[in-house]
């Protein structure tokens, strides 16, 4: 593993360090006060700070570490995290992210919005203390800690005013050191993690003042031992005036690999373990601090040393504000600390017992493939078994049909190792969200449901730039501004409410607003000067609101940074239709629009209709399909030269022949000898399309047309049936749109392959 | 005493004894098993708690086979960091005679 790969997983982390973060600011923000919010969001920054600074991140060490600061204020309660407080920290969390994408992809940040938010945030961190006397800055309180490691960055470390007068008259009582009993059993995951008890026992040994125990009980004979298996166990008695936080920050990076235990040793700073044949620490330690010369060799072993160096000094420096901290608290409230950490602890082990393990998405994807070429096969070999199975060997068919099922949870398996849930793209929205409201001079509220609901990771990818696209209208055209939302008598704040759920097989994704709706007259007016509809076209509301979706299409009177170049909802719509999914709208004057998204759960299997149209078989796709009917010669109409219409339930729908418009044949089909499919098109609007006969129902995997052959107009993607014949998959909506006149051209890819 | 009969021999501790190392030096230890062992830890820069495992591990066995299992030459680092994980380590320190 070398320095890149180690850098990778830091960045892995980040981004979920950050959406730990986001979310932690989130629930603060709606009012959770939970000491455990607040700590999970402590950490979050924490670990950030800790991984940057072994790897040289100065910029994004000394952010994290002024937002570690303040963050640490909320902790201890000395500051309030009130709504100005918490929009301050989601845009440093903000901030935080971009550090962190720049420090991976390279590129740069705003610098001027970083300096500006770490002035807020110090002077968050000083302004709500009482009596702050930036005179008296902190590293003079860190004058009794034993040894104060050089700062990561000088300038990260900005010294926090502190009031002493509180404490000052029970000072010496809170300056007692206590003495702890500490049980360290490292697990084997500690090592072969590279972390190393010697590097975390040197650090606990530089809290205080430490005798220690090693216990070789464990220890099994040589010729039975595995060389990296951890068999020794540690008993520390340790007198520090740190106290337990400081002790726990130690095992801080360890704490998932070893058992700990830390418990009070009588309540006094004198040795309280006799029996145990102790070891005194010498102090002196500095040796082992000393980077080895000749070592450069191993890139690794200094990347975790660097790494190790950088934490403790970072640890060090936390230490000073912890222990100035702890003294400012009564020595029962430890007690209080000890069970909050034990609960804390319980819950990560809670959460650490559905391990998880990262996959290049290669692999899965050759995996799914593989899974693909597998249903395919087991089709093909039933097919060529009922076929010449004769005289009716039942045993074979049966076990087929074992197969068969085999093979379908396979499928639904591997698949599920796809879905991921929607959480982070709904994350990202939140940011969005904020960012625009600021620009605008709106007040919004973002409410997300269904986070967790989950779908391919391909949808998820390429669900997030519609999404911004959506959010961002919303905000600008849908919300009113306050002023025009209290006259309507509305709340000052907006909401845009974004959900996601299942549904039979699909995923949906609505996002609400509580805005002023879609001016239907203003609409109208723009498409009849855009020429896109005629002056006197009776058209139905939800046509008028279907409308936004034309390109080339605002109704902003003003084009804003943030949206109403006319680029917007029909590139949405276009990727929405490209990921196989539709898009509707309906809307209400006054109260507001709701977009609803249905997208596939995947990109990679399909429930088709296989049909069969001049001697070809093509795959419909189900969710197209309204229903399926059997003309009759009465219910045809002819319209026009070529054009005809049948009538379903005294209603007309065009008739679409399948087979002339993909030129499977010359002429027009009768209608009366073929079926037709009632299918719904982009416009709401219905279509029969028709075709000669139904084969079936079935799944098919779907494989993409344009990778291995090019693209091919009016046809989506294709498959490989039971009997190995290649079957195109329809594109309904460009046979539809080739039905009314326009030619099936190259752009109108829709292609449903992902 | 049977160590005398067979040479003593010396096994040289690399400078970074961690995780990689680990295996490397029980191997090494197993290969030496029979005989009185001295080690040189006089190079020793760095040690992990798993290369100090597989040394106590040595010691014992050899101890059971009753052949002599030293340490010749240690280094600072090397004192400093078994008196660190409180593994002490002088009653198998050469004794100079």
């Amino acid at each position: 593993m070398d320095m890149n790969e180690i850098k990778e997983i830091f960045f892995q982390e980040c981004e979920e360090q950050l959406a730990e973060l986001e979310s932690g600011l989130l629930k603060l923000n709606d009012g959770d006060r939970d000491p455990e919010t607040v700590n999970a969001v402590f950490r979050a920054v924490h670990s950030i700070k800790g991984g940057a600074g072994a790897f040289g991140l100065d910029d994004l060490v000394s952010f994290a570490h002024v937002f570690e600061t303040t963050l640490d204020c909320v902790r201890s309660n000395r500051l309030e995290p009130n709504q100005d407080v918490l929009k301050v920290m989601l845009k440093s969390a903000d901030v935080l992210a971009d550090l962190t994408n720049a420090a991976r992809d390279g590129g740069s940040v705003d610098q001027a919005r970083s300096r500006q938010l770490i002035k807020e945030l110090e002077a968050l961190a000083n302004g709500e203390l009482p009596q702050a006397s930036a005179a008296e800055p902190a590293p003079k309180a860190a004058a009794p800690a034993p040894i104060a490691a050089p700062p990561v960055n000088e300038e990260g470390f900005q010294p926090v005013a502190f009031s002493f007068e509180d404490f000052e008259a029970d000072e010496p009582a809170l300056i007692e050191a206590t003495c702890y009993e500490i049980v360290f059993r490292p697990k084997s995951e500690l090592y072969a993690k590279g972390n190393d008890a010697t590097l975390l026992l040197r650090d606990l040994s530089r809290l205080g003042e430490m005798s220690i125990h090693c216990d070789m009980d464990g220890m099994p004979p040589l010729d039975r031992m595995n060389p990296e298996a951890a068999y020794f166990s540690w008993k520390i008695s340790l007198t520090t005036d740190k106290g337990e936080d400081a002790i726990r920050s130690v095992f801080e990076f360890a704490e998932w690999d070893c058992d700990l235990d830390i418990a009070l040793a009588g309540g006094s700073a004198v040795d309280a373990s006799e029996e145990l044949p102790m070891q005194p620490v010498p102090f002196d330690l500095s040796l082992l601090d000393e980077a080895p010369a000749g070592s450069a060799d191993e890139e690794e072993q200094i990347a975790i040393r660097d790494r190790d160096a950088a934490v403790s000094a970072a640890e060090t420096a936390s230490n000073v504000l912890q222990m100035a901290q702890s003294s400012a608290r009564v020595p029962a409230e430890a007690q209080k600390n000890a069970t909050a950490a034990a609960s804390a602890a319980a819950q990560q082990a809670a959460s650490a017992a559905t391990p998880t393990i990262r996959v290049d998405l290669d692999r899965v994807d050759r995996l799914i493939n593989l899974v693909g070429e597998l249903v395919i096969n087991q089709a093909m070999l039933s097919q060529s078994v009922i076929e010449n199975d004769t005289n009716g060997t039942s045993s074979i068919n049966m076990g087929l049909e074992e197969l068969q099922q085999l093979t379908r949870e396979i499928q639904d398996s591997v698949m599920a190792i796809r879905a991921q849930p929607v959480k982070p793209v709904f994350q990202r929205m939140s940011r969005i969200v904020r960012e625009i409201a600021d620009m605008t001079g709106k007040s919004v509220r973002l409410v997300t449901e269904g986070e967790n609901t989950e779908v391919d990771k391909t949808v998820i990818d390429k669900l997030a730039e519609p999404l911004t696209h959506m959010i961002r209208n919303a905000v600008d055209h849908g919300l009113e501004t306050p002023e025009k939302r209290l006259a309507a008598g509305k709340s000052a704040e907006g909401t845009v409410r974004l959900t996601a759920k299942h549904r039979s097989g699909r995923i949906v994704i609505e996002l609400a607003d509580d805005g002023a709706g879609i001016n239907r007259e203003k609409v109208r007016q723009k498409a009849i000067d855009n020429d896109l509809i005629a002056a006197d076209a009776n058209l139905s509301d939800e046509e008028i609101d279907n409308l936004i979706f034309h390109a080339g299409f605002s109704t902003a009177d003003k084009i804003s940074d943030i949206s109403g170049r006319g680029v917007g909802m029909d590139v949405v719509k276009r990727s929405i239709q490209a990921l196989g999914g539709r898009i509707n709208i309906s809307s209400k004057p006054g109260q507001g629009s709701v977009f609803t998204m249905s997208l596939p759960l995947t990109l990679a299997v399909l429930d088709g209709m296989v049909v069969t149209v001049a001697n070809q078989t093509l795959v419909v796709p189900l969710t197209a399909i309204v229903e399926t009917l059997q003309p009759e010669a009465s219910a045809i109409h002819s319209f026009g030269a070529t054009q005809r219409l049948i009538s379903i339930r005294n209603s007309f729908c065009p008739l679409v022949d399948v087979g002339r418009i993909l030129n499977f044949r010359a002429t027009q089909a009768n209608p009366v000898e073929g079926v037709a499919l009632l299918v719904e098109s982009e416009g709401g609007g219905q279509r029969a399309l028709m075709v000669d006969a139904i084969q079936g129902q079935r799944q098919v995997v779907i494989k993409s047309l344009e990778a291995n052959y090019t693209h091919v107009p009016g046809i989506a993607a294709a498959t490989i049936l039971g009997d190995g014949r290649v079957a195109l998959i329809l594109d309904v909506d460009a046979i539809v749109a080739a039905s009314r006149g326009q030619s099936l051209k190259p752009e109108m890819s829709l292609a449903a392959a992902g | 005493m049977a160590s005398k009969k067979t040479a003593q021999k010396m096994l040289r501790l690399a400078p970074v004894l961690d995780l990689n190392e680990a295996t490397a030096l029980h191997e090494k230890l197993l290969a030496l098993k029979g005989s009185a062992v001295a080690i040189d830890a006089s190079a020793v820069e760095r040690i992990g708690a798993l290369c100090v495992q597989v040394l106590i591990a040595g010691a014992k066995n050899w101890q059971e086979q009753q052949l002599s299992f030293t340490f010749a030459k240690v280094s600072d680092a090397f004192v400093k960091t078994t008196q660190l994980i409180g593994v002490d380590i002088d009653p198998l320190m050469a004794k100079e005679i």
